[in-house]
């Protein structure tokens, strides 16, 4: 039977945090682009123009019946080769914001649809402009649908920030993976590694939740 | 050489992607299903249990659950062989069981609590109470968060890559590096896993919409709740 020993891994600590670093700066940053990307997909595939809706569309159903994986390394390793080289941060940044934003897309929609027409309406009564429908009445009241599933996106996302590790990306798995080959400690290393990452989703759900308890006040 | 001189081994890697689906689907599904309705049972320990296991699988990422059981399962039976494709079916298999036990626990919850009494009523069985009763109109509720799960899978079968075992994304790696033209491999690849994954989702709206038509919402209330959102909205897709 194997022995546990987690002080083996004490002399990685370092090491370890540094990695919880990147995986938390990848996930912000390409969940904020794909944020943005989303709402421009939304927004396309709603568009009165045939073309700008097609496009939107295709975006949506191609990247989210594709692992993003596939993605990943079409980039990293296909345009690579093409001569536009990305770092690996900056690759696994452009597909988890490409990935996530076919999902968010869908989440936005779904969101917004679940505002009553009637305040359209009513806001064509009341005279306000485009941008102040959408700015009052599509937007505000559609957030609050939209900030749980968004949460739960931003979870899986930061989950799946670990398959940048596959193109070198020196995240928390990547870091967790040397520890591993250099220790043998694979049980107390990838039992470690699973808490970290339980301990940042749980965060994430934890502030989420508060942030939507201030929300709901208006 | 052109790509398309590679499309037998293209094809060999599909039917791996397909055996380790098949392989997740069926053993997740049972495995899920064992652990949903561990959650409703009566004992407390094995409810909880059963619930820190679906909450722990689903906050950590597939890729540390298939490395774990990669490296894990040989060290930990160094008796038994483990290749790469038992080691990832495993994986998948433990990670597709949490998200499948949530979506059960879904539907037996959706079942009104008029139906247990009055099967209690009758004298049935926990068991008889179960099979007769609460599953058969559980499963129209559980049919589309499954659908869900089960594109998720597909998708997260690539990961399996990562430890080495040659199915669809690895092949495509291998065979774009061959025909120096990564480009078109990957596009290549990503053509097959579209055509696997469409028509799944295609059916679930289907269903869905059947669902809708017969007054059933299947759309759950998005609700952040206490940990990992237990009664959020489940992924219908996932991110994988």
């Amino acid at each position: 039977m194997v022995t546990w020993d987690f002080s083996a891994l004490s002399p990685y600590k370092s090491i370890i945090l540094h990695g919880i670093g990147e995986t938390a700066l990848v996930s912000v940053l390409s969940f904020a682009l794909a944020c943005v990307l989303g709402l421009i997909a939304y927004l396309g595939c709603a568009n009165h123009l045939r073309p700008v809706r097609v496009i939107s569309s295709i975006y949506v159903e191609v990247i989210r019946n594709i692992p993003m994986l596939v993605v990943l390394f079409f980039i990293y390793f296909g345009l690579g080769e093409k001569g536009l080289n990305f770092s690996p941060f900056w690759a696994a940044v452009a597909a988890l914001a490409i990935n996530n934003g076919a999902y968010l897309a869908e989440i936005f929609r779904a969101g917004f649809q679940a505002v009553p027409s009637g305040l359209h309406e009513a806001a064509s009564a009341l005279g306000l402009g485009p941008f102040q429908t959408f700015r009052h009445v599509t937007f505000m009241p559609g957030i609050r649908n939209i900030i749980p599933a968004a949460t739960n996106q931003f979870i899986m996302l930061m989950l799946f920030s670990s398959v940048a590790s596959t193109v070198a990306f020196p995240d928390l798995t990547y870091e967790l993976q040397r520890i591993n080959s250099a220790t043998l400690r694979t049980f107390e290393v990838f039992t470690v590694g699973a808490a970290l990452y339980y301990v940042l989703s749980t965060a994430i759900a934890l502030a989420a939740g508060l942030l939507s308890r201030r929300m709901y006040r208006w | 050489m052109s790509i398309f001189h590679y499309t037998d081994s293209l094809l060999r890697a599909a039917v791996m992607t397909l055996k380790l689906c098949a392989f997740g689907a069926v053993a997740g599904t049972a495995w899920g299903l064992v652990v949903g309705l561990l959650r409703a049972s009566s004992f407390r320990p094995l409810r909880w249990l059963a619930a820190l296991y679906t909450s722990v699988l689903r906050g950590v990422p597939i890729l540390i659950v298939l490395l774990f059981t990669y490296y894990g399962l040989p060290l930990a039976m160094p008796n038994l062989r483990f290749s790469a494709y038992i080691c990832g079916a495993i994986g998948l298999t433990l990670f597709v069981g949490a998200y499948v036990a949530e979506a059960v626990r879904g539907g037996l919850e959706s079942v009104p609590t008029g139906q247990t009494e009055a099967a209690q009523a009758l004298g049935l069985s926990n068991f008889q109470r179960l099979r007769l009763v609460m599953l058969p109109q559980a499963v129209r509720v559980i049919v589309p968060p499954w659908i869900g799960i089960l594109l998720a899978l597909v998708k997260e079968t690539s990961l399996v890559s990562v430890v080495g075992l040659v199915e669809l994304t690895r092949a495509g790696r291998v065979v774009g590096q061959e025909s120096n033209n990564t480009l078109a491999a990957f596009a290549l690849v990503a053509l097959v896993y579209f055509v696997i994954c469409w028509p799944i989702g295609q059916f679930g709206r289907w269903y869905e919409h059947r669902l809708a038509a017969s007054g059933l919402r299947t759309v759950h209330e998005p609700a952040v709740s206490n940990l990992l959102g237990e009664d959020a909205e489940v992924p219908t897709g996932g991110a994988a």
